[in-house]
């Protein structure tokens, strides 16, 4: 018979040495196997039609802590009986009690069934025994005996007598009955058939050991056949958070374009963050709706007294630019106030201030913040992609042709660069591309170049390409999300679960 | 960004042509529009700040029509002689100094277009008048009232008026303390003595700018003559914002007035509707855009845009600016309209010339290193915010509250202070996953805010790495195990564990991380209590190390 696995034909082959039936303990200790082992085989046995189950509900006795005690020291009456007997059949109670060893609360115990069983009597503190020698042992006894050497016994096998006995221990608490399931296992004659011309028995192991291996004792056993279809408990690996994935592409199509990385303070001065660029200190996006302003540190140094004027001037007037300025007084004050950076710009413009010598290319993939309450469309710190180029011959239409380069690496294709308006730059423009599943188009990016007003006093002297934009949105269209929150919510099972991008 | 809801057939009436709305929403982004929602007569768009004459349909129709050469060239606007007197009393020169001023006859505004006007009023008083700090408006019945006019100031409890929307009198202190847009606006006068008021030849009340307006000169659908004020102490945010809401009024069928103005040192007649000039280099032009367009190109695409340009010299075009375009204020801005009237889908998309070799920033390539290794230890990566609050950043790590990095307009109670340490992030983290299978090991590698002095921001970013092992065995020896795997395959060798206390942690259960003979890190057991605190219910080991320390070895 093909397909039996060892604990099968062990189990069959113990069944034919037992005649065909026997009580599954039988067939444990016969075949060596464990309980376990011998009942999973005897179930995939009855399923194959060579073994048949019979189940029966027994009633056993079992002793309990008690029964167990005395099935070893004897009962109580039988050793204050003893004690008196040594003590010439008569003997003060406390006296009797110490000789026989019991202690106080089992004494009245014992001298109610020293006079229940007629051994003795009581007169006042004395004790006498009404017989001259020990009697012989109690069918009660004997039954305790039995148990305490069985461990259980059945009940229904108990004859007349017996089963009386039984009744006296179990109301002396000394005994417990139990219902237990007794199961025999027979061979079929199919079973019998095959066990009659016998199992050839070869060791079957779970787990290759390194022992097996080296001592090349694996060529004499059997390895058991797994189910490899059963379903295993999953693991998890580490890997990247989605959005740091994105990031990461974003800086390496970056600096596969031959852009250098940049990185700047996540508080800035107004200065870096809005005077330098431009923005008029009455602008709405300075006010306290959009942008962080700390309150401790309140405010930070201004760099040199030149660059500082000459911002100042351009934005009161032009200065030299040959612009109208904004036309308000500027204030130094309101400058030095520190906010958390709303854009990385701030970081590129303090970057070209110092780095003036064309051509420059620089990247940064960063945190930003803006003063808005969170929502699943809006968060108020998130990342910002931003690229500037700045060289003697650069033009908006390489600008449109580096961001067509750099997104079409992302992976979007219909994009359109539309006009648009930022305070530093001029021409500006946003680039937008069509969500097919949406249908509709969204904003990438706002992009343009540096106006004069913003090269001028930093003294820049060519064309300045500079875009930037939020990172996340395209990360939620990457990964199908319909709420931003979800990037920064950590949820350990969607980390899990979301297969590693690109 | 300020939105207008434009109906196609209303449109069409102004550009007088028909139009669909897939025609209009096709255009109106090359124009600088973004489109919010395209229904199915309507459309809503966006505009930018930048160009305020968008704010009613007389302005969209008016740029619309060059773009699709309908009409091009400078807009004429024509305005009568002064009929009306405004007086200017210097008791106005130390609150609101300045006033202008036009009157519009003969306009026929239906509920649509008062709701227009008022809507114009409100865009220009953000935009231009930085919420009414530098210019404010005021649109009023004409027929109600009787010139001359005074724009003059007033003790706050002198006069009574009934302010627009009310119908009790109340005086001007009255209106600071109880109304609305008293309330909302006070802070640009209430700290002057007297209070800027425009009165009638009866002194009768126009208005208290840049409050509100009197009841009695409200505009309605049988509102036949306006007289239009701005108020403000910028002159040139007044002017302008007189300019775009009288040029909108005049393409809305009114005819223009002008109204003399006297000042206490000299007299103005207002509006000054003369169009700008403004020089453009054709070659600064050409070299910005990428293009190589003749003269009578650009001339063309400024035309379309509603400029006038005419050739002065061999490279020069000297460009006429309408009154309503307050956004022009360099060269550059021309040479924007000069791209917009080519139209930004021609311009063909081309790749710069410059040649550079990339590099990464030193940081971010021990951050990718680190988070390598932490990864390969079977790490999952977590990000969190920079902005967290004091309660689980120090209370909940039994640490002492510290003076950190802190908004001065948090936008909720959740977000008031920057972190200094990544670990109570981490710990969040774990108290909020507490249904996913453990074991559960989690790592940040990004910044921290310090204060620091030295710097010119008087507080610096700092990078870190933290790490949390969490589960019901975790202890100080494994995260110890992981911290010195990750320090070895950093090629670090001089590090050294000395035993440490930290609040934070189980004390006898704590080290210290040393390189050279700074303290760069902590790891250990997290504290019980803090485990509590976040209700987090198994054991966990942690670490949190300061990168740059390592960077800068």
């Amino acid at each position: 018979m093909t397909g039996l696995r060892l604990h099968e034909k062990k189990t069959l082959m113990a069944l034919r040495m037992l005649n065909g039936r026997a009580s599954v303990d039988d067939v444990v200790e016969r075949s060596g196997l464990a309980h376990a082992a011998v009942m999973r085989a005897a179930l995939t046995l009855s399923e194959r039609n060579l073994v048949k189950i019979h189940e029966q509900k027994w009633r056993v006795a079992i002793l309990n802590e008690e029964g167990e005690h005395y099935a070893q020291y004897g009962l109580p009456e039988r050793r204050l009986l003893r004690a008196l007997l040594r003590l010439g059949g008569e003997a003060v109670v406390d006296e009797a009690a110490q000789e026989a060893g019991l202690n106080a609360g089992m004494v009245p115990l014992a001298l109610g069934w020293l006079r229940r069983k007629n051994w003795g009597v009581i007169k006042g503190k004395k004790c006498m025994l009404t017989v001259g020698t020990e009697p012989s042992i109690g069918v009660d006894e004997k039954l305790l005996a039995t148990i305490f050497e069985k461990r259980s016994v059945k009940v229904e096998d108990l004859d007349e007598d017996l089963k009386r006995a039984l009744e006296t221990l179990r109301k002396r608490n000394l005994v417990e009955i139990e219902e237990k399931v007794y199961r025999e296992l027979e061979l079929t004659e199919e079973g019998w058939r095959i066990a009659k011309k016998g199992l050839e028995i070869t060791e079957e192991v779970t787990q290759l050991t390194p022992e097996l291996i080296v001592s090349g004792r694996w060529r004499n056993v059997k390895l058991t056949k797994f189910d490899v279809t059963a379903p295993v408990s999953a693991i998890y690996p580490g890997k990247m958070h989605p959005l740091q994935q994105i990031i990461q592409r974003a800086r390496e199509i970056f600096l596969e374009m031959g852009f250098t990385e940049i990185r700047g303070p996540l508080v800035e001065t107004a200065f870096w963050n809005f005077d330098a660029l431009f923005q008029p200190q009455d602008h709405p996006a300075r006010e306290m709706m959009d942008t962080f302003y700390l309150a401790y540190p309140q405010t930070g140094r201004l760099p040199s007294k030149r660059l500082v004027e000459a911002v100042a001037k351009t934005h009161e007037d032009g200065w030299v630019t040959g612009s109208k300025g904004w036309r308000y007084k500027w204030s130094g004050e309101e400058a030095k106030k520190l906010v958390l950076r709303t854009h990385t710009t701030a970081e590129t413009i303090k970057y070209l201030a110092t780095h003036r010598k064309p051509p420059i290319k620089v990247f940064s993939v960063d945190r930003v913040y803006r003063n808005e309450q969170v929502t699943y469309k809006h968060l108020a710190e998130f990342h910002q992609i931003e690229g500037i180029i700045m060289d003697k011959r650069v033009t908006l239409r390489d600008l449109m042709g580096t961001l067509k380069t750099f997104y079409t690496k992302f992976g979007i294709e219909k994009i359109e660069f539309w006009p648009s308006y930022f305070p530093y730059t001029e021409p500006s423009a946003q680039a937008v591309a069509y969500h097919p599943k949406l249908k509709r188009w969204i904003e990438l990016c706002g992009m343009g170049m540096f106006r004069p007003e913003v090269l001028a006093p930093m003294g820049i002297k060519y064309p300045v390409l500079a875009w930037g934009g939020g990172l996340e949105r395209l990360a939620m269209i990457e990964l199908g999300l319909d709420d931003i929150r979800m990037l920064y919510a950590n949820n350990v099972g969607w980390l899990r679960r979301t297969p590693l991008c690109q | 960004m300020p939105v207008i809801n434009l109906r196609v057939e209303k449109l069409a009436k102004f550009l007088g042509k028909p139009l669909t709305v897939e025609e209009l929403a096709k255009w109106l982004p090359w124009l600088g529009f973004d489109l919010e929602e395209v229904g199915e007569d309507y459309v809503k768009a966006e505009y930018n700040p930048n160009r305020i004459d968008f704010c009613s349909y007389a302005g969209v129709a008016r740029a619309l029509k060059g773009f699709l050469e309908l009409e091009t060239g400078l807009p004429k606007y024509y305005a009568e002689p002064p009929k009306i007197t405004l007086n200017i009393d210097s008791a106005v020169s130390n609150v609101r100094p300045y006033m202008l001023a036009a009157v519009v006859r003969d306009v026929k505004l239906d509920e649509d277009a008062v709701v227009e006007l008022m809507e114009m009023q409100e865009d220009l008083h953000w935009g231009v008048g930085r919420n009414r700090k530098k210019a404010s408006i005021g649109i009023h019945n004409l027929d109600a009232v009787e010139p001359p006019f005074t724009y003059t100031a007033v003790e706050p409890t002198s006069v009574k008026f009934v302010p627009l929307g009310k119908t009790e009198e109340m005086t001007p202190k009255e209106i600071l303390e109880k109304h609305e847009k008293g309330v909302a606006y006070r802070h640009l006068i209430n700290w002057a003595p007297k209070y800027p008021l425009l009165i009638d030849k009866r002194g009768r009340v126009l208005s208290m700018p840049p409050i509100i307006n009197g009841e009695l000169t409200r505009v309605d659908g049988n509102t036949r003559n306006l007289f239009l004020d701005v108020t403000g102490p910028s002159f040139e945010a007044v002017e302008k914002s007189l300019k775009v809401l009288a040029t909108a009024l005049a393409d809305m069928g009114g005819k223009l007035e002008k109204v003399t103005v006297h000042y206490p040192d000299r007299t103005l007649v207002s509006p000054n509707l003369e169009p700008e000039k403004m020089r453009l280099r054709l070659s600064y032009a050409n070299k910005m855009l990428g293009l190589r367009l003749s003269m009578d190109e650009a001339v063309h695409c400024l035309r379309k845009c509603r400029l006038d340009a005419e050739a002065v010299d061999k490279d020069v075009l000297e460009v006429a600016v309408p009154p309503y375009r307050v956004d022009i204020l360099h060269e550059i801005d021309l040479a924007e309209e000069v791209a917009i009237g080519y139209g930004y889908y021609r311009l063909e998309p081309t790749t710069p010339a410059t040649v550079t070799v990339g590099e990464k920033h030193p940081a971010n390539k021990m951050a990718e290193i680190v988070r390598q290794i932490m990864i390969g230890l079977g790490y999952l990566e977590v990000m969190n915010f920079t902005l967290t609050n004091e309660r689980v950043h120090y209370e909940f790590m039994r640490l002492k509250p510290k003076n950190p990095v802190r908004i001065a307009n948090p936008v909720s109670t959740e977000y008031t202070i920057m972190r200094e340490m990544l670990l109570p992030g981490l710990l969040k983290n774990l108290a909020e996953n507490k249904h996913e299978s453990y074991p559960q090991k989690l790592f940040e590698v990004s910044d921290v805010a310090k204060i620091n002095r030295r710097q010119e921001t008087m507080c610096e970013r700092r990078l870190h790495l933290a790490a949390v092992t969490c589960h019901s065995t975790a202890n100080y020896t494994e995260i110890r195990a992981v911290c010195e795997a990750l320090l070895a395959n950093m090629g670090l060798t001089n590090w050294q564990i000395r035993e440490a206390k930290h609040p934070s942690f189980l004390t006898g259960r704590t080290a210290a991380l040393y390189v050279g003979n700074k303290q760069v890190g902590v790891l250990g057991e997290v504290h019980p209590q803090v485990l509590n605190n976040f209700e987090i219910e198994n054991p966990t080991a942690a670490l949190e190390i300061d990168l740059e320390m390592l960077l800068l070895r």
